[in-house]
């Protein structure tokens, strides 16, 4: 599981869901949540909050120009690639902190991923978790 | 409305013990006191019913006084308008089913409760057998059923279930659930069963050494971190297997088992036989119709 740490910088409640915009080390990362600053009282600004997503539903786009919808980008370089006969697990050096990505090892050889690359985390906004 | 304020020293293995609780339970409540062994859960009970007297403090039910040391007042057990339910059925081996209930017909009471709740509890085809010839499941749900027939506001369950294997006991949570609910009780269980607690009860209570020292929902008492993820569930982990880095962790949540993929950091602390929280965003799962 991937663990980063932030502070909330807004909450926007419609219906029973919020958007929640999250500064992660100057990164702005936007989490989806059922939940509204009724039900959860911690969806307020201010609050530093931990922010939860798994490996596997990490994508990983090679350089840093990439024309696509999702709005969660972590920047760094590769830092180390881990390959396994099906999956591998690769490690970006993001600005809040590492971010581990489990994709197949074909898309690794694919995109010629190698620990130096310089590469993008993407993560989508339904699937961050957040917890106090 | 339960209110009570109970002191008692007690032995227990470890040594001496003083019990000191006081309880707020609101009408219609489900509550599970739990907690290890010897932490003073069955005294709680057995005060309540009048088996065991307090040192000193004071038992009001529905604005009844049912002990209270400073007026030096104590109602008998029978008088206390409760059914206590043990691990063991303590049934008349020589009574029919429907006789084991009758017995406990109070004097001028109508019959009629004797057919609801063999019906309720599924017992009507077995009322004129023996205990001898029921299994533990039905011995059970006699005893429940037995409990029931004064018509009681408060329903106390010490480890009802304890003595009964999987199947039969989530069958007769249900039929706990069932009569907590037709019968508006307030209901208090002792239990060390986690499914049980999060399936059955609306609050929890933690006691530890004589002292409660968690009040809380259930849910949020057994999982560690608040976690927004809607979709939650806690288990016990059955495996861990290893593939490559990923390891594949099962986790028995009530009755079925389920697999969680984790990697090797969410992993290091894990061991076979943990209680686990098992969390997921509520936009991940799919639903069917069964």
């Amino acid at each position: 599981m991937n663990v980063l740490s932030g502070k909330i910088s807004s909450v926007t409640p419609s219906g029973e869901l919020s958007l929640v915009k999250i500064d992660c080390a100057g990164v702005m990362i936007s989490a989806i949540v059922i939940d509204t600053p009724d039900t959860a009282p911690y969806l307020k600004a201010d609050r530093t909050i931990k922010l939860l997503f798994k490996e596997t539903e990490v994508i990983i786009g090679k350089g840093h120009e990439h024309q696509i919808s999702l709005q969660n980008r972590l920047d760094g370089e590769i830092t180390h690639i881990q390959q396994g006969e099906l999956l591998s697990k690769v490690t970006i050096a993001a600005r809040p902190g590492p971010v581990t990505s489990i994709i197949t090892t074909n898309a690794v050889r694919q995109l010629g991923l190698a620990a130096g690359t310089e590469a993008s985390a993407l993560i989508k906004t339904n699937e961050i978790m957040l917890a106090e | 409305m339960i209110k009570a304020r109970l002191r008692k020293q007690l032995w227990s293995t470890e040594g001496e013990m003083d019990l000191n609780v006081e309880l707020s339970i609101e009408k219609g409540t489900f509550v599970t006191l739990y907690g290890p062994s010897g932490a003073g859960k069955t005294s709680i009970l057995r005060m309540l019913a009048g088996l065991l007297p307090p040192d000193s403090g004071k038992i009001e039910v529905e604005g009844q006084t049912w002990f209270d040391s400073g007026q030096k007042t104590s109602l008998a057990p029978q008088k206390r308008k409760l059914g206590f339910l043990f691990q063991d059925y303590a049934l008349f081996p020589n009574m029919t089913v429907r006789q084991n209930l009758e017995f406990a017909l109070s004097k001028g009471q109508k019959s009629t409760i004797i057919e609801e709740l063999l019906e309720v509890m599924q017992l009507t085809a077995m009322a004129d057998r023996k205990p001898e010839l029921l299994s533990g499941g039905q011995k059970q749900r006699v005893a429940l059923a037995r409990a029931l027939v004064p018509q009681p506001g408060v329903l106390l369950l010490d480890e009802p279930l304890s003595a009964l294997d999987g199947d039969m006991r989530s069958r007769l949570q249900g039929f706990i659930l069932e009569a907590h609910q037709r019968f508006h009780l307030t209901t208090i269980l002792v239990s060390h069963d986690v499914g049980e607690i999060l399936k059955l009860s609306d609050h929890m209570l933690t006691l530890f050494e004589g002292k409660i020292i968690k009040s809380g929902k259930p849910a949020e008492i057994f999982s560690n971190h608040e976690v927004s993820g809607k979709f939650q569930f806690t288990g016990e982990i059955l495996d861990i297997t290893q593939q490559d880095f990923i390891f594949v962790i099962s986790v028995l949540i009530g009755r079925n088992l389920i697999k969680v993929v984790a990697d090797e950091s969410d992993t290091r602390n894990l061991n076979i036989g943990d209680k686990v929280l098992v969390a997921s965003k509520a936009f991940n799962p799919i639903i069917q119709k069964l």
